[in-house]
């Protein structure tokens, strides 16, 4: 385990990470009191509103001064700050180990620096691995401390199986009612479709972010001659001679796709981030994230 | 279609046969590389669309065996040399002979020669024919002749060595059973061609005057005399004609004269004046359109007098006449006194001969008893000369029909030069090296000195063994010398290429000239000379163009396999640059 920490992440870029929030576009209600806002009317020290006082509530929340003017009870609503959870969906289907480095390890190291994000905020941080179903689940965390347990999680996980994400979504939230922000890290290789799947979050209320990511072999692939492609998760098979127009071709399918993806969640207000293997990780998560106002 | 080197059937069964392995090949299977990629799904987008919406990606594979097939079957059937009469012509052979006499050197009006003209018309015929043709060209001085060959650049290259020459022009012996022949010539020297040959004239009247005769001859009443027999024709329009004879030291001799249409001028020049040398004569006329027979060569031997020493022990016959040859210093001894002398150029031995050969050339009477001659074997009484040689340089101008002899020397000839003899016993033979003559009878015994032949005889004689001969006559073309590994110089002292061919020399020439052929201390002289009114009327011709005579072109200029060769190496290409650009399979 400490020789992976080592290798997703050093200690100073985890300072740096503590030093992020995560926004979150709506509020939700949370367990525990946190440093989030919710819909929740409580303890906190922000006022919120005011309403009529009826029998049973705090006194200690009476205006009283507007008593003195209005000779009516009135009671200053505060709002309370809670914690947020957040999902994690990592895609840990055999497409997923394939590259250099594997979108899989790009993906842990996605989803563990979010995660501590998440942890230091107080978040309540779920980490679900799918593939044709969900394949493993991290029960809510909470506190920086947790962060080791969460690594651990995210590096036992290892690659199998085919996509199916919206049977392993709606599995999933037909478990966990409690809406919350659902982070999804995958490469979208989904056989039935991504859209089918993002709908399951959409329905269950979730606030949605999209992580695709791509490698850079398969947004150019350097293939040449007569070849047998093998596909990583049904293992498919199909002979095919590269030409320089077929590589151009899946080249614009490959582009296609992904505006597909970016399309759809433009369409749903979802947050979607795309990004490569290669692509620096820590300007990523600093630079990227802040871009798509996933960060503060 | 029709195939050269197999049957059609087997020309089927090789085809059948590549086409059927080319298929067996393509659909073996090519052990794909293996490539296991993440997902499949965008791949399989891309490829069913391409599928779908390409008819040349449903065409791709069939399109590839057709061409790889194709490949094969040009390879293969061009093996076959297969033949399209309409598009190469048949498999046919061509002679084409070229008239290489001396003629076809006339100049036409349009500044060419004829021979030029015969050259282009060769060479338009070696353009016709289809690539299969064969050819073979021949000249008709018997120089070249060519093998049957379908490499045109070998045929014109050949004709661009052949050359008009003077040698004897002879039509050469072909078969016209199972090939055309073309003749190309102007008609003049060569009347007569076989029936299937097919004839093309380059012949064009031309104006002409040239020398048909020159020769210098010795003047037989006057010692070491000289004179030279011109004779010039006009084979044109009635022209002024201006005739030179120069001499080496500069002797010269002009004249005019008009000659009429087919007019001949003869005339001797007396060349007593005339030092020793080359003389040449040239003739000058307007208009003239060969110039090849406008000059001349003969050679005129230099005077000199021969020191002869007679050897005798009193022959009045011998030294009176000796006495009175004024170009003879004679030297009278007794056998006794005979000393050997550098400075002498002849000896005359009567009825002797020393123990040795002498070092200068000898006549010997009798037959005397010596080592280096023949022994008589016994004795011929009253022989009759029965036989002699008109052509050796000792008999010339000499008649010995009638001489009468007493009694003479049986000898064995061996490997001498018998010059006269009787039925039993030879009477005058010569020896080469060393060089003599000898009598095997004495003069006393025969009425030979009484006849006008003998100082004629003695005159040959002493003209052999010293004296400068006439120059040999010869014509343009090759020139055969009668001396064995002579060098051959020109008159000028330049040295000309020449071979040896059974104890003769050759050399080639193309022009008149005189030749000196020097082998030792021998030396002869060729005169070089058209002088032949055969070769000089060269409006003579009869010869016209037979119709039948123009031979087809065809577009293809090789054989088809050629072409299909070409072929599969472009499809190689295409193919190539196609399969490796993934456009073939």
């Amino acid at each position: 385990m400490s020789t992976s920490n080592v290798t997703l992440f050093d200690d100073e870029f985890l300072k740096k990470l503590e030093y992020l929030n995560i926004i979150s576009k709506r509020l939700f209600a949370g367990q525990l009191r946190a440093e989030r806002r919710t819909r929740k009317r409580g303890t906190g020290l922000e006022f919120a509103d005011y309403r009529a006082y009826v029998a049973g509530d705090d006194f200690r929340h009476l205006d009283w001064k507007a008593y003195l003017r209005l000779n009516r009870l009135i009671l200053k609503l505060f709002e309370e700050e809670e914690d947020l959870p957040i999902y994690f969906f990592v895609d840990s289907s055999q497409s997923m180990n394939y590259g250099e480095p594997t979108k899989l390890d790009y993906a842990r190291r996605v989803a563990a620096a979010l995660c501590y994000i998440g942890l230091a905020n107080l978040d309540r941080v779920n980490v679900i691995s799918f593939a044709d179903g969900i394949k493993g689940e991290l029960p809510p965390q909470r506190g920086k401390g947790r962060i080791f347990k969460i690594f651990r999680f995210l590096t036992d996980m290892t690659p199998s199986g085919e996509t199916d994400a919206r049977s392993s979504f709606k599995t999933y939230c037909t478990e966990t009612r409690r809406r919350g922000l659902a982070v999804v890290i995958s490469d979208f290789f989904d056989s039935h479709g991504f859209e089918g799947a993002l709908d399951i979050l959409r329905h269950f209320r979730h606030d949605i972010f999209v992580v695709h990511i791509a490698s850079h072999e398969e947004i150019d692939p350097a293939l040449r001659g007569e070849l047998l492609l093998v596909d990583a998760e049904n293992n498919s098979t199909r002979e095919i001679t590269i030409t320089p127009s077929l590589l151009t071709a899946y080249r614009s399918e490959f582009a296609r796709y992904c505006e597909t993806v970016e399309a759809y969640c433009g369409k749903y207000q979802l947050g979607y981030v795309r990004t490569t293997t290669d692509f620096p990780f820590e300007e990523l998560v600093l630079k990227v994230f802040r871009q798509g106002r996933f960060l503060k | 279609m029709t195939f050269l080197a197999m049957t059609a059937l087997q020309t089927a069964l090789l085809a059948a046969l590549t086409s059927a392995a080319i298929i067996a090949l393509y659909f073996l299977k090519l052990r794909h590389r293996r490539v296991v990629i993440s997902s499949s799904i965008l791949w399989r987008r891309v490829l069913d669309e391409r599928q779908s919406h390409s008819l040349w990606e449903k065409l791709r594979r069939i399109i590839s065996i057709a061409v790889a097939v194709t490949i094969a079957l040009l390879i293969a059937l061009s093996l076959a040399r297969p033949e399209i009469a309409s598009l190469t012509g048949k498999n046919e052979r061509v002679v084409i002979v070229l008239d290489t006499s001396p003629t076809m050197n006339t100049q036409t009006s349009d500044g060419k020669t004829r021979w030029e003209h015969a050259v282009d018309r060769a060479k338009g015929l070696l353009d016709t024919g289809g690539p299969t043709t064969e050819f073979r060209v021949i000249d008709t001085s018997g120089v070249i002749a060519s093998a049957f060959t379908t490499d045109r650049d070998e045929a014109r290259n050949l004709i661009d060595h052949m050359s008009p020459k003077t040698a004897d022009p002879q039509f050469p012996r072909v078969d016209g059973t199972d090939s055309q022949v073309y003749f190309v010539s102007d008609g003049v020297t060569l009347h007569s061609t076989p029936s299937f040959v097919k004839r093309i004239s380059v012949f064009e009247a031309a104006n002409n005057v040239g020398i048909t005769a020159f020769e210098i001859r010795a003047v037989p009443s006057t010692p070491l005399g000289y004179e030279a027999y011109l004779e010039v024709q006009n084979f044109g329009p009635a022209a002024d004609v201006g005739l030179t004879i120069g001499g080496t030291g500069g002797q010269r001799t002009n004249k005019t004269v008009r000659l009429g249409t087919e007019e001949i001028y003869r005339e001797v020049f007396d060349l007593s004046q005339f030092t020793g040398g080359g003389v040449r004569a040239a003739i000058q006329s307007k208009d003239d359109e060969l110039p090849l027979d406008d000059v001349a060569f003969a050679y005129l031997p230099i005077k000199r007098k021969t020191r002869t020493v007679l050897v005798t022990r009193g022959n009045n016959f011998l030294e009176t006449l000796l006495k009175l040859d004024s170009y003879v210093e004679l030297m009278v001894t007794d056998p006794a006194s005979y000393r050997e002398s550098p400075n002498i150029d002849a000896y005359i031995f009567d009825r002797f001969a020393p123990a040795t050969v002498p070092g200068r050339p000898a006549l010997i009477i009798g037959t005397p008893n010596a080592p280096w001659l023949k022994p008589a074997i016994g004795e011929v009484q009253k022989p009759e000369i029965t036989a002699w040689s008109e052509n050796h340089p000792v008999m010339q101008y000499v008649s010995v029909h009638d001489v009468s002899i007493e009694r003479a020397s049986r000898i064995d000839p061996g490997d001498l030069t018998v010059i006269a003899a009787s039925k039993q016993t030879p009477l005058i033979v010569a020896s080469e090296k060393p060089r003599w003559v000898m009598l095997t009878f004495d003069l006393s015994s025969s009425d030979f000195p009484f006849h006008v032949g003998f100082p004629v005889f003695i005159e040959n004689v002493l003209s052999w063994f010293n004296r400068e001969q006439l120059a040999i006559k010869r014509v343009p073309g090759v020139v055969e010398v009668p001396l064995a590994n002579a060098q051959i110089h020109t008159i000028d002292g330049k040295t000309v290429a020449s071979e040896q061919q059974l104890g003769k020399t050759i050399f080639q020439t193309n022009e008149p000239g005189l030749y000196a052929a020097t082998q030792g201390d021998q030396r002869m002289h060729i005169a070089v000379n058209l002088a032949n009114p055969t070769f000089s009327d060269v409006n003579r011709s009869v010869f016209k163009t037979d119709r039948a005579a123009a031979a087809q072109h065809y577009w293809l200029r090789r054989e088809l396999w050629f072409y299909m060769l070409m072929g599969a190496l472009v499809l190689i290409g295409i193919e190539w640059f196609t399969y490796h650009r993934r456009i073939t399979l």
